[in-house]
Parts: C-alpha cells; structure tokens; sequence
C-alpha cells in the first residue's frame, strides 16, 4: 500500500523540472537479499561484499540506502525478504540471492511489483521464463561450460573425459551444459557421477574414474568438495589434467590446497579478481581487501559491476525500478570484468576465463579468455 | 481438549479475536503473506500433535510427508498443468498412502529407533528429490506452481488466499478438536503415560498409534499442497531436516496437544526469524537460544503455560458430578456352568535361563475370589501378566468361559472381560479420577455392549461414559474426589482408583496385584468390604497378596506358588497350614503358621 | 590392492565416526536421552583446533590436549544448559533442547569463523607414506592411533578406576548409585564433558582430511546415532564396531563395480554414493525391523 503511492510521490516528482538540475543528490534504495546463513553462505558473502562495495563507490550524485537481509537458504525465505523489502518503501533495484530455487520463487513477485532483481545465479532457468525484471551478471552454465569444455577439448586436447559433479543445482545444470557441450565436439564423457557435497572419501570416485582410462577429468563440484577431490587425486598420483567449475576460483577454496597439490589444475569462472591483470582490477581487489579483509572471488566482482551498472542507470536518469530494468535492459557496461549487455533476456555475461595453477602460489593465472561466447556483445 | 474449562472458553475466544484483528491490522503484502504462512505451518503442527502430542511418539517424518505433498502438488501442477480440485486431494492422499506403508515395519519399533526409522525414511525422500531429476526437477526443483484455483480462475494472493489458507486452517482445528476433545484426547494421554495400563483397559494401543501417523500425514499433506501453491515452486528445501526441526520447535513451544497451541507455535516461530531480522546472521543464535529457554521455562508449551496463569488467577472453576448412571447389570454369560470362568493349564514362562512358571495349571469359578500368595520372585506377576496378555506364554494355555485367550493381544483380553490393576499403580497422574475411570468406561462404551441406543445427542456415548464413571466412583466412596488429580490422592485412593477403572470394564474377572499394599489398617478392611461386594455380581477375583489376613478375609480358596510351580492349592486355612507353604516362606525352619 | 586401499581410508574415517559414537552412547547410558548436539561438538571442536592454530601455529598433536580441555568445558556448560534444567522431564525434551544448542553451536562458529570450509592442522605432518604400493596419508594413520589410543584410555577408565566405576553405576541406575553415596550429578556432567572432549578430537582429527563447515555437524551426527543403533542401543563397542561398519560400507560401496568384475556393466550406476546412502538408511531400517534390539543386542537402560 505505501509502496504505491510512494512510486506515484516519486513518478511525480520525476515529473517536475526541479529535478533534471540534479543539484540534490538522488535517493536510491538497493536492499540486499542474500543467502549469509546456510550452505551458500560462502558465495551469498561475497554477493554482499561485492554489492556493498559497489554502493559506497556510488556516484557523488547518489545517496545509496541499502538494508542486508539475510534469505536463509529456502524459497520461503527470499521471498518474505522480498516482500519485506518491497514494502519498506520505494525500492529502486534489488541485489538477489544467486541460489536458483529462491529466485525463481522471487519472480513472480517482482513482474508483479516491477523491480529489477540482480543477481550473480548460474540456475539456466531463471531468464528463460520471460521475466523482463531479471539479470545476471555472472556468466550462465551456456557460457562458463562453454569455456570449459572448449579449453579441456580445444586447447589441452582431451577426448576421453571423466566427468564428477554436485548432486545439487549447481551441480546438476554444470553437468548437463557440460554434456551438451562435449556432444558438440562430437564427445560424451567416459564416466559420470554424481555426490553429495557430504561425501568425505574422494577415493571410491577417483578410482572409478581412473578405471575408465580417461585422459582428463572435468569437475563441478562446491568449495570443499573440490579441493577434497584434487588433494586426493594429487595423493594419488592420477597424473591427468583436471579442469574444475567456478568454486576451484574461489580463494578460500585454493586456501585448503598446498600449491603443490594445485599444480596444473585449471578452472573456469567470470573473472578472477585475486590475479589482478588490469589496473580496474588491481584497484578492485585492493579495495576489497581493505574493507572486508578477505579475498575476493568472481561472485563478489560479478555482483560489484552488476551493482554499479543499476548505480550508473540511476545516475544516467533511470528513477523508477521499471526505468532502472528498462535501462539495464538496453545499457552495454564496461565492467571490472568484462563488457555487461543483456541478450535480451536478462543475461548480462558473454565471457568466461580460464585459470591455471602454477604448483608455486595458491593465486592462478588467467590462461585464456572466452569473450562474446553468445555473441550478445555483438551489436 | 483442556483440562479446565474456563480457558478453554476463554482461550480460543480470544485467540480468534487476536487472528481476525492482525491481518486486518498488518496489512502490506509482506504480512499478509507471513500470516498465510503461519496458517499453513499451523495446520503442519496440528496434524503434527495426533502423534507427537497425542500418541507420545517422536516421528521425524512430518517434514518429509510435507514436502511429499508439496512435491505432489507441484509435479501434477506445474507438469501437467493440473489445478486445485485435482492435486489437493491427491496431494493428502499420496502421503497418507506412504505412511500406511511406512508404519508397518516402523511404528511398533520403540522411541529412539522409531525417531531414527522416521528420520531415515525422510532422508531417503529427500534424497530421491534430489536425484530423480526427470520428474523433480532435481536440486533446482520446479517453478510455475500454479495458484490455488479451478476451472481457469486463480485466487489472488493476499486477503483472498489468506482467507483461503485460514478457512482450511480453521476445519482443520476443528477436526483436531473433535476427534480429541474430552475424555477421547485422554485415552492417547492413558497410551502415552502408560501402554500397559491402555492395554489393560481395551485399548488397541497399536491402532490408536496407527491412526494417528496417518492424521498426521493427512494435515501435513494439506499444509504441503498449500505451501507449494503459496511459494509458486518447489524443491528440496522442504524436504529438509530444518523444516521437521521448525515442526518440532512450533509444537514444543505452542503446546503438544493443545489446538491452541500449534497456531501459537506456528505464528511464534515463523515471525520470530522476521524480527530478529534487525540481529542479522546473530538471529538464528537467538532463535535457538528462545527455544532452548522455552523447553525449560514452558515444558507444556505456551498453551500450558496459559492454563497455569488462568489457575493462578483463580479461572478453575467449580465443576459438578455428572449425575451418576449405573452400569448395566451383567448378563449371565451362555456358557455352561460345568466350564470354568478361568482355566489355566501346564503354563509355562522362561526369561533367559531362569524359570519363572513352570507347568502351573488351576481354575477359578464365577463369583470365586481366589488368593494367589508365594514368596518374592515366585512368579505370581508373571503369570497375571500372562492371563491379562501383556507376556507371551512359552508353553500351556489359558481358557476364559472355554475359549483359548493365550495368544490374545491384551487389549482383546482385556475386551473379553479380563480387567486388572497393577503392583505399581498405573494412573494417569495429571488426569482427574473421573477422567481416569471414564477413559476406561468411554472404551468399553465404544467396543462392548454399554452403546446407548436410541439416542440422538451427538456426545451420548462420552456423556454417558463420564456418568457412569461417577457411579462407579460413588460406589467407591471417592465421589469426592472426583475432580482431584490422581496424583494427588493417598495411596489408599489411588488402590480403589484402579479398581473402579478396572470395574468400568464390567469385567468377568478381576486380576488384583497387591491391592493392600500400602494400605493402613482401616483401608485394608475397608478394601476387604469393598471386594466381597464384588463378588455378588458374579464377578470372580484372583488378589495376589503378602499379607495373609488379608487375604483369609475375603478368599474362597487359596493357590500357592514358589519357583514358578504350584506348590498348594485349595481352602485358605489349609494352604496357610500346609508345610511346603511355610517352608517356602520361612526357609528351611517351619514354624507355627504364616503371620 | 585397490580394496586395501580402500579399507585403509574407511578405517580412518570410521576411526572419527567412532570417537563421535562414543561420546553419544556415553551420554545416552547415563542419562537415557540421545544428544542431537554431539555432531555439532565434533564442529566445534574442528573450530576450536582452527582457532588455537590461528594463534599458535604448532602441529596438531600439541594442540590436542588444549582441544580436549576446552571442548570438555564446552561439554559441561552444555550439559549445565541443556540437560540439567531438564533431567526430571521425558528424554524428548532433552532430545529437543540439544536440537537448539545445535543450532546455537552452528551460528557461533559460523559468525566467529565465517561459512568457509577450512582445515585443522596435521597432528604430526602433511604428506603420504608409501607402504608396498599402498599410498597412507600420515594424517590417516595418526588418526586411527589417536582414536584407538582414545578407545583404550576410555575402555581403561570405565573399567580400571573408581571413577569409572562411578560413571558405570550412575550409567547403569541412577537411584542405585545415589543411594551407593555417587554424585550422580556430577558424574553426568563429567560424561557430558568426557563426550564433547571425544566429539572435539573428532574434530580435530577429521578437519584436516575433509575440512569443517559450522553446518558438517549434522552429518556427523546421523552417522552416530546409525552406529549406536546397529551397533546395539547402548553398548560401547557395539557404537565403534558400527562406525567403523558405516565407513567402510561408505567408501566400498561406490567402488564395487570395481572391486567385483562379474558385475554387469548395466548397473554399474546403481553404485554412488547417492545410492550408498539411501542403501545405508534402507539397511538400517531393515535392522530395525528385523532386529530391533540392534545387530548386537541392547542394553541401555529404558527411562522413556
């Protein structure tokens, strides 16, 4: 109720000719809904990192408020932040948990009530259902999977391919992505399986894997699952490549490994802040140090630009959620991490890196860089 | 379903009027939404309470019957585009079905297995969720669960489907009211305090355990449909263990049994975590620490916790004695005279390797009373047990009216006109004394010949069973003490207690364990009166007993066991003179008689 | 070669489950009721070790004594908490209230330490040891010395000393041993810390192979009350013999399609560790009903 006449008060006063002087600073309200409880509490943090970050470097003509609420880790969670949240007063755009489960139950809500969701959620889904008020600015399974099937085929020449994902969303949508995209190199993997991220023992799996005599191994599997399965392969001595998903980015996830343990495994993600590169990314990851005294990951990076984009919107005249949506939906961004532009439905990530570990630091280097894999960038 | 019936006036009256007044006073679509949700972790709850509260036993399956109709709901729903009419019934069905076929290996199991049973069969549904991916949409789950709705019409969200959600909360109340109220809600306090003494007075304690899994079943499915119709998706998340510990947690800290409580519960802890929002990740620190603190302080739930301040506050209120109505006189059963009421023969009981019966045969007579004495550890509890049902024999058999009772569960025995009372008397102590014995007359009532006829009140048979429970606590003498809980009556009392429970049976035999014990002078002769009356019905009696007088008083004949065998038998003063007997009792040095 | 290995690894996991079973039958004996918060010390006790090795980098093995003192503290302000306020009421309650000291358990470390996986300390080193082509972990071996070195100081101390003894008879029948002068309050107290101590080597001994997360308690724990179950609801051995039965089936089950060449090809995906799972729950159902008194027989007393 007060949300309604709030956006008429606020329609009102876009209105006005006052307001184009842009001499008082904008109000803008960005309420962060993400998972800090629970078992995606690592990536929902740095959701948060990443999107605080992002509001204290808003534009000078910006005076940002932001609440974080935490989303737990089910459905009824998220959405009774959103409504929450919603209700609070006008909301101009909302940082969403990247669990796939929560935002799909958060999307009817917001076509409903015209709010733009942004969000870092791999879950395919998400911008398949036509939802005008979502985007993702973390690159999907269709391009991250991509890169990484491309690298292991393409450029380290593997054809018989073992393949150990999550018995969770994550896993699942990787895996199949991952399939689909060896069959368009004319490959199926040699070997399949799937665990749940309790398991303790990597060994049974490894040993399966190896009995099919395949020449590399793709992985996608959580943070501590994954530096469980490459401690035990290094243990073993499997002496194949291993090309792991996007949590093998994530420096606490290297924190668990020796860097001899690390030594030739690969992994895709959006970006890789710890590795710096460009002078946006050293000043990135040197401020995110600072305030939150951790390392960043690709998650908090993706969640950043994506925050900066909607600031940049706002700042650019987008004053309502569904200007902010409009603008986010035509807008091309160049990012910390890449160029950001919606192909239409919401997804705003075209490019996938490649990391390597060296077997000296736990800190990988980018190896090589998949641009425009969905050609969205392509004007 | 309360124990006093002011508050219980008082209660749902005010609590109505506080669920009317919210959502008309919180109305943003936020609160409109917790507060449907609230209905529907209620109706979880209230189901929940058929067996955790009621039948006493910790099922860890709640959660998962939930998520199986949230599962069912959305599947048929979002899939195969099947709406409300459709999903709904089969969404209640569908877990209730997998309960029929989960309770037979696991609900005779005891609580600490029957917890794990639960808790593994929830693992195991949230396991396939997850991986049956074709069909569950696998970790992801599914979204676009329609609304609730029929024939293309979908109920908006807010006011309309709160309304909705809250009308089947409230016929689901009312279900759990009715089904409970009264002395019915006690028979499942009898079963849960004690199985043995529910056993002992006809109850199919199984059953009773059965169709309360399957109430529970039933409302988590309707609380899963509506939830899954709520959210729009479905996934494993409401398979999960938190969700179980949520039910619990509502239960526990609204009340176990109390309708009440579990919308107490559910509106407490599905607004807790909204507002120890403000705590951030230190809130669910807080959470448990209010559970925790809720446990100890409130061990009945806020509900208790309501009554024991209505008490306080002087709310009990003076209740009468429902006027009294005899039992039916016994008929004279159609068996021949020449057949002995009870004949036990070549009975035979061994636990490990010690002997605890061995080949005891005897029989009792109508209106007989047979004393039954031997040493400590001489058997004669286990053979009451055996009679009564509550042990198997290993070999021999028992005969009532000429009919083999030995593999008879006990409350079949206890159905048939076996009644008894216990060594350690076996009441309900928070129950009043008319509750106590009205429980045992409500189940005859319901199984046996006493079924009023002709009436139209809807409550005759539990109007009548509380009347006739007066009688026989008149004919006790302890129509004072009508409204006193058992717990706090003297020793002496609770003896006759028992008894009048056992007469509510209008048994055919009477199987006393120790009746005297305890018992000062007077009560003993007191008693002793109160069994020879007895006797005048018909009514045959089998008293162990120490105490000897007591004994010689009322016993038509005397039997006596030592080692498990029957060492003498027959008119009391000669058992009381008979050298084994004395030996037994004294060792080796016989003297002049047993005291 | 394959299956020695394999059991090597599931001896060292049961080796962990085991000290997490002991400590949850140890409580269930004296008090009748079953702690839901035991997996939850094995958590802390991983965080505590990750804590103290922030402040003090030293091996594993020298923090062990500061982890048991600390983790048994914990146990006793547990059982102060949870289980005093409680211990005339049925054990549900105390079932409950270790459900919600979980829960409070889990927030603290996972606002102290954050949600991130993260590795105790080796107790003597990192690295394997090559034994005829066997690969060991050191970790792996000193795991399983530890934990048999801890079953035997446990076995000794409730068998050998008055102490023990106390424990016993207070385990066995609480009036008997107050009216034998015990104080039976304390001896429960001391079994809930000698528990959290057990739990808290757990800990520290599994963190660094497979990591903590505050939510790994949850794991840990249905793996306990699965071992005290088909070891026998309250016998001692019974609990290790099941934890050790638990892993190995764990770990040899996934990898039979290897270990058994005759088995056709088509149902080598019947063997994961999802399925290992749901076989582990089936089977312990199928115990349960077959024999409800567990594989080897029951002797808790019954206060339900």
């Amino acid at each position: 109720m007060r949300y309604s006449w709030l956006t008429g008060l606020m329609a009102l006063l876009m209105l006005s000719p006052v307001h184009a002087e842009q001499s008082a600073p904008v109000d803008v309200s960005i309420p962060v809904l993400v998972p800090i409880t629970g078992f995606l509490s690592l990536e929902g943090t740095s959701q948060r990192n990443g999107a605080v970050l992002a509001i204290r470097n808003a534009p000078p003509n910006l005076r940002v408020q932001y609440d974080v609420v935490d989303t737990g880790v089910s459905p009824e969670g998220a959405v009774n932040a959103l409504e929450r949240a919603l209700d609070r007063g006008s909301v101009t755009a909302v940082v969403a948990s990247m669990l796939g489960t929560q935002m799909l139950a958060m999307l009817p809500i917001v076509l409903e009530r015209k709010v733009p969701l942004v969000t870092v959620s791999g879950t395919a889904q998400i911008t398949e259902m036509g939802n005008p008020y979502v985007f993702r600015f973390f690159p999907g399974d269709d391009v991250t999977k991509v890169a990484h099937v491309r690298y292991a085929v393409e450029e380290l020449g593997l054809r018989r391919l073992a393949l150990v994902y999550q018995t969770t969303a994550y896993g699942q949508s990787g895996r199949r992505h991952i399939v689909e995209n060896l069959a368009k190199h004319g490959l199926a993997p040699v070997f399949e399986e799937a665990l749940e991220v309790q398991v303790r023992d990597m060994l049974p799996v490894l040993s399966k894997a190896k009995a099919a005599n395949p020449d590399g191994i793709l992985i996608h599997l959580h943070s501590g699952p994954t530096a469980l399965f490459i401690r035990q392969a290094a243990a073993m001595g499997v002496g194949i490549p291993i090309v792991a998903g996007s949590a093998m980015h994530q420096p606490p996830t290297a924190a668990l490994l020796e860097p001899e343990e690390l030594r030739g495994v690969c992994a895709e993600a959006n970006a890789s802040p710890v590795s710096g590169g460009t002078p946006e990314m050293e000043r990135f990851l040197q401020q995110y140090r600072e305030t939150f005294g951790v390392e960043p990951d690709g998650f908090a990076l993706g969640q950043y630009d994506g925050t900066m984009m909607v600031l940049e919107a706002v700042s650019k005249g987008a004053r309502t959620p569904a200007e902010v949506a409009r603008a986010l939906a035509g807008m091309r961004y160049d990012g910390v991490a890449m160029t950001y532009k919606s192909d239409g439905r919401g997804n705003m990530a075209h490019s996938a890196v490649i990391m390597c570990f060296d077997g000296r630091t736990r800190v990988p280097k980018v190896v090589k860089r998949y641009d425009n894999i969905t050609g969205a960038l392509t004007p | 379903m309360s124990r006093h019936v002011p508050t219980s006036r008082l209660m749902p009256l005010a609590g109505l009027a506080c669920l009317v007044a919210w959502p008309l006073v919180f109305t943003s679509p936020y609160d409109l939404r917790v507060f449907t949700l609230v209905g529907i972790y209620a109706i979880l709850v209230l189901g929940y309470q058929f067996i955790f509260g009621h039948a006493g036993a910790l099922a860890l399956t709640q959660g998962a019957f939930f998520g199986i109709a949230a599962y069912v709901t959305g599947i048929l729903g979002a899939r195969f585009g099947w709406s409300f009419p459709a999903t709904f019934p089969l969404s209640i069905v569908v877990p209730v079905l997998v309960a029929v076929v989960v309770a037979v290996p696991v609900l005779r199991l005891e609580s600490h297995y029957f917890a794990l049973a639960t808790l593994g069969i929830a693992q195991v549904a949230l396991l396939i969720a997850i991986r049956w991916e074709s069909v569950t949409g696998g970790a992801n789950g599914l979204a676009g669960v329609p609304g609730i709705g029929a024939f293309g019409l979908v109920l908006p969200r807010g006011y309309p489907t709160l309304a909705f959600v809250w009308g089947i909360a409230g016929v689901c109340a009312l279900v759990a009211w009715w089904l409970m109220r009264d002395i019915r809600g006690r028979a499942f306090q009898l079963m849960r305090t004690s199985e043995l003494a529910a056993m002992s007075i006809g109850l199919d304690t199984a059953r009773l355990r059965f169709s309360a899994f399957l109430l529970s079943a039933a409302f988590a499915g309707i609380a899963g449909a509506l939830h899954a119709h709520t959210l729009r998706v479905v996934s494993p998340e409401v398979l999960e263990f938190h969700v179980m510990v949520t039910c619990l947690a509502m239960a526990v800290i609204g009340g176990r049994t109390r309708v009440i409580g579990a919308f107490f519960g559910a509106f407490l802890l599905v607004q807790l975590p909204e507002w120890f929002r403000f705590l951030e990740h230190y809130y669910l620190i807080a959470y448990g620490g209010a559970l925790l603190a809720m446990i100890i302080v409130a061990p009945d739930g806020l509900a208790g916790l309501l009554d024991r301040i209505g008490a306080r506050l002087g709310l009990k209120p003076r209740q009468t004695l429902p006027s009294p109505v005899p039992l039916p006189s016994a008929a004279p059963d159609n068996v021949a005279t020449e057949v002995p009421l009870l004949s036990v023969s070549g009975l035979t009981k061994r636990f490990g390797g010690v002997t605890a019966l061995e080949n005891v045969s005897f029989q009792v007579d109508r209106g007989e009373i047979v004393g039954l004495i031997g040493p400590n550890g001489s058997g004669k509890t286990t053979l009451v047990n055996i009679v009564t049902g509550l042990t198997p024999a290993d070999a021999g058999e028992v005969r009532l009216m000429g009919q083999d009772i030995t593999h008879d569960p006990a409350f079949r025995i206890a159905q048939c006109g076996v009644a008894r009372t216990f060594q350690l008397i076996e009441l309900v102590d928070d129950m009043t004394c008319l509750e106590n014995v009205a429980v045992a007359r409500l189940t005859r009532l319901g199984t046996g010949s006493g079924r009023p006829k002709g009436s139209t009140k809807v409550d005759a048979p539990l109007d009548l069973a509380k009347r006739q429970a007066a009688h026989l606590l008149e004919r006790l003498g302890m129509s004072d003490a009508a409204f006193e809980p058992a717990g706090n009556l003297a020793q002496g009392l609770r003896r006759r207690l028992e008894i009048a429970r056992a007469l509510a049976l209008e048994p055919r035999l009477l199987l006393l364990d120790e009746p005297a014990a305890g018992l000062n002078e007077i009560e003993q002769q007191d008693l002793a009166f109160r069994l020879k009356d007895l006797r005048t019905s018909g009514l045959a009696l089998i008293v162990i007993e120490h105490n000897v007088p007591f004994l010689m008083a009322i016993a038509d004949r005397l039997v006596c066991l030592d080692a498990g065998r029957v060492i003498a038998a027959g008119n009391p003063s000669d058992v009381r003179a008979d050298r084994n007997v004395i030996a037994a009792y004294f060792g080796a040095q016989p003297q002049d008689g047993l005291p | 070669m394959l299956t020695l290995q394999l059991l090597v690894n599931g001896v060292a996991l049961g080796a962990a489950y085991a000290l997490c079973a002991l400590g949850f039958v140890l409580v269930l004996n004296a008090t009748g009721a079953v702690n839901f918060a035991q997996g939850d010390m094995v958590m802390a006790g991983g965080f505590v070790a990750i804590g103290l090795a922030n402040l003090w980098p030293v091996p594993g093995l020298v923090l062990l004594p500061a982890v048991v003192l600390l983790t048994g503290l914990l146990g006793l302000a547990f059982s102060a908490i949870g289980y005093f306020p409680l211990k005339s009421r049925p054990p549900v309650s105390v079932f409950i209230s270790t459900i919600a000291l979980g829960v409070i358990f889990q927030n603290v470390a996972m606002v102290t330490f954050g949600p991130e996986p993260r590795a105790t300390p080796p107790l003597l080193a990192a690295g394997n040891i090559d034994v005829g082509g066997l690969t060991i972990g050191i970790q792996a071996i000193a795991v399983v010395a530890i934990a048999a070195l801890l079953v035997a100081g446990q076995h000794v101390l409730l068998m050998r000393t008055r102490l023990g003894q106390s424990l016993r008879a207070t385990a066995q029948d609480r009036e008997m041993a107050a009216a034998l002068g015990i104080r039976v309050n304390l001896m429960i107290a001391l079994t809930f810390a000698l528990a959290a101590a057990l739990a808290g080597v757990a800990g520290l001994l599994l963190a660094n192979t497979y990591f903590i997360t505050p939510t790994d308690g949850t794991n840990y724990i249905l793996k306990a009350y699965i071992a005290a179950t088909i070891g026998g609801w309250g016998r001692l051995h019974g609990a290790i013999a099941g934890a050790m039965l638990i892993a190995v089936f764990e770990i040899m089950f996934p990898a039979l399609p290897l270990l058994v060449p005759f088995l056709p090809a088509a149902i080598h995906g019947m063997f994961s560790q999802t399925s290992a799972s749901i076989v582990l729950y089936v089977a312990l159902l199928a115990v349960l009903f077959l024999r409800p008194q567990g594989l080897f027989g029951e002797i808790a007393q019954r206060r339900a």
